[in-house]
């Protein structure tokens, strides 16, 4: 029986719990159970999903403190010699696993975004340079197997409901800690862009009249994002990147004006059910990608697909009122 | 007050350009640049030079030994000494074992405080700088956006962290590595005119593994716990796609799509 443990950040249950079906890639056919560590927060989003949940309350505990957060962890190895550890690519995550998996003397593979097998032997997917390029990297013999995976790439389906028992974890490795949290202030938080069903996305080719992309986004009731070098130039903010560097969205429509689609861009796109492309080269990398592509100028399709989309409302209001 | 710098130099990815026929990476005559989140925190590090002069800048690095004029560039910027950790052993080595290999360097120098980026443009895993941090038994905090200098002086320091969801500040006790985001906004200076030719060779030293005295089977690909097994790009599958162009027909085709989508 395999065991495998995923850390559950505070800050992103979901993602964290979406590593069961990274999980279920690793062992397929193969018996395993599955544990979560879940600290000061209650245990309810791992329930009935999780075969273990090991609950740890303690004052002492703090999210930022990685320091305690990986000698807990370690100790919880020692006790039940994991075969393989989750943790989200979060902010906290892409500090705790490294130094877990140097804690525990075993190789670390960061960002995962696929499971393959090669000739049996587990493989994990990360993008490299920037997403140009991917690598299948594999551990030497290390057990546990660690990874961080990227979030919003997996997503954990199961209706399977599980009877989940929860363990009192009282750790015994804490340290005074050296980290002191003073002070957080809650970023201002336009929705999210990886929460919107609709995508109007512009890239190289849409920077001089990036304005518009909103016209159009607010009409069809969806969100702004932007390629790399939109972002790069200043044009745009980082917070509605899509991309290797940027966010992983899965809208059911985007829309891409003046995109290329360079592979970093790509990988920022998961089970998106429709896109449209505009662009004034029919052969961008995008477009083969796309449902329909329009070869043209973006301004010139924003501006008339405008035009048609609100003559259709008022010509329809017009019957409407008859 | 001693800093040090844990920088890296990396292949500039921006103008990486790809072979779609042979399906490679073109790696010819890509030059290498200065990691750009560990030119925030060396310019973070000269910032406080400029103002208490008794600071002492030390910037490390592992790289091939071909790395010296980069590293002289930054010397001549007001960094006081440059140490490349090089060696023909070293090469093919993962995060793990360039962690420990930075870290025994590390154990016998004297620092207040490191200094790192906190992505790199090229593997971008972040594994390093946490993973020196727990060899060396210390803090390490990722995605600084602000460091307050004048804190520096005491057993500990302020900083501004942006954690993704929140811009939190914390007190950190000191020795620590901090590794600064590109958000931080700190600018390396120019160097000065008259520091251009400026002779800075007898402030690079270069480490090699005969003064940290590693096995062969330790480092390198032999000592690494990962392995690159490949690396492809990927295969983008094709969809059945309509091509239009921008005139009524095009506008009536998408708009139709649009709406028996439900989207409008």
């Amino acid at each position: 029986m395999k065991k495998s443990l995923i850390y559950l950040d505070e800050e992103d249950i979901q993602s964290s719990i979406d590593l069961l079906e990274a999980v279920r890639q690793i062992y397929r056919d193969e018996c395993y159970e599955t544990y979560a560590f879940c600290f000061n927060q209650p245990i309810e989003a791992a329930e009935c999903k999780f075969n273990y949940v090991f609950s740890v309350r303690d004052n002492m505990l703090q999210g930022c403190d990685i320091v305690n957060l990986t000698n807990c962890l370690e100790e919880l190895h020692r006790t039940y010699l994991f075969d393989s550890i989750l943790i989200p690519a979060s902010y906290q995550g892409r500090m705790l696993a490294p130094r877990l998996a140097m804690r525990l003397g075993v190789g670390l593979v960061a960002d995962v975004t696929r499971i393959e097998y090669n000739d049996g032997e587990l493989e994990m997917v990360r993008p490299a340079f920037s997403g140009k390029l991917f690598a299948g990297v594999t551990n030497k013999n290390c057990s546990p197997v660690m990874m961080s995976v990227r979030p919003n790439v997996f997503t954990y389906t199961s209706k399977h409901l599980k009877d989940t028992k929860i363990i009192p974890f009282h750790p015994v490795s804490l340290q005074p800690s050296k980290i002191k949290l003073l002070e957080a202030k809650e970023k201002e938080r336009a929705k999210d862009i990886r929460e919107s069903e609709i995508l109007v996305s512009g890239g190289g080719g849409a920077a001089h009249h990036f304005d518009w992309l909103y016209q159009l986004a607010d009409e069809l009731n969806g969100m702004v994002s932007a390629s790399r070098r939109v972002v790069d130039s200043g044009i745009a903010g980082r917070s509605i990147q899509v991309g290797q560097s940027g966010k992983t969205v899965s809208p059911r429509l985007y829309i891409a004006l003046g995109i290329y689609g360079s592979l970093q861009h790509m990988e920022g796109l998961k089970n998106v059910e429709s896109i449209i492309s505009v662009n004034i080269n029919r052969n961008a990398p995008i477009c083969s990608l796309s449902d329909i592509v329009v070869e043209g100028d973006s301004k010139e399709f924003i501006e008339k697909l405008l035009t048609k989309i609100r003559n259709s409302k008022k010509n329809k209001d017009m019957e409407a009122e008859r | 007050m001693k800093i040090v710098c844990l920088v890296k130099f990396i292949s500039d990815v921006a103008n990486f350009l790809y072979d779609y026929e042979k399906n490679v990476l073109v790696r010819e005559n890509v030059k290498l640049i200065l990691n750009p989140d560990d030119a925030c925190a060396l310019a973070f590090a000269l910032e406080v030079k400029a103002r208490r002069p008794d600071t002492f800048v030390e910037i490390v690095t592992m790289a091939p030994a071909s790395v010296l004029p980069l590293v002289e560039d930054l010397l001549r910027r007001n960094a006081d000494r440059a140490v490349i950790i090089s060696d023909r052993l070293f090469s093919g080595s993962d995060t793990y074992v360039t962690s420990k290999i930075i870290a025994r360097y590390l154990e016998n120098t004297e620092y207040d405080i490191i200094l790192t980026g906190t992505h790199s443009l090229d593997g971008d895993t972040s594994h390093v700088p946490s993973q020196v941090a727990e060899l060396l038994k210390m803090e390490q905090m990722s995605n600084i956006v602000r460091v307050y200098d004048e804190s520096l002086q005491g057993k500990t320091v302020i900083v501004e962290a942006d954690t993704d969801k929140t811009i939190s500040k914390y007190e950190i006790a000191l020795p620590c590595i901090l590794s600064i985001g590109k958000d931080s906004k700190y600018k390396l200076p120019f160097v000065r005119y008259k520091d251009l030719e400026l002779d800075v060779n007898d402030r690079v030293s270069v480490i090699k593994n005969e003064n940290l005295s590693f096995s062969e089977a330790e480092v390198g690909l032999q000592g690494s716990l990962t392995k690159v097994k490949r690396t492809f790009a990927r295969k983008l599958q094709s969809k059945e796609k309509t091509v239009v162009c921008n005139d009524e027909e095009g506008i009536e085709t998408v708009y139709n799509f649009l709406k028996s989508k439900g989207f409008v």
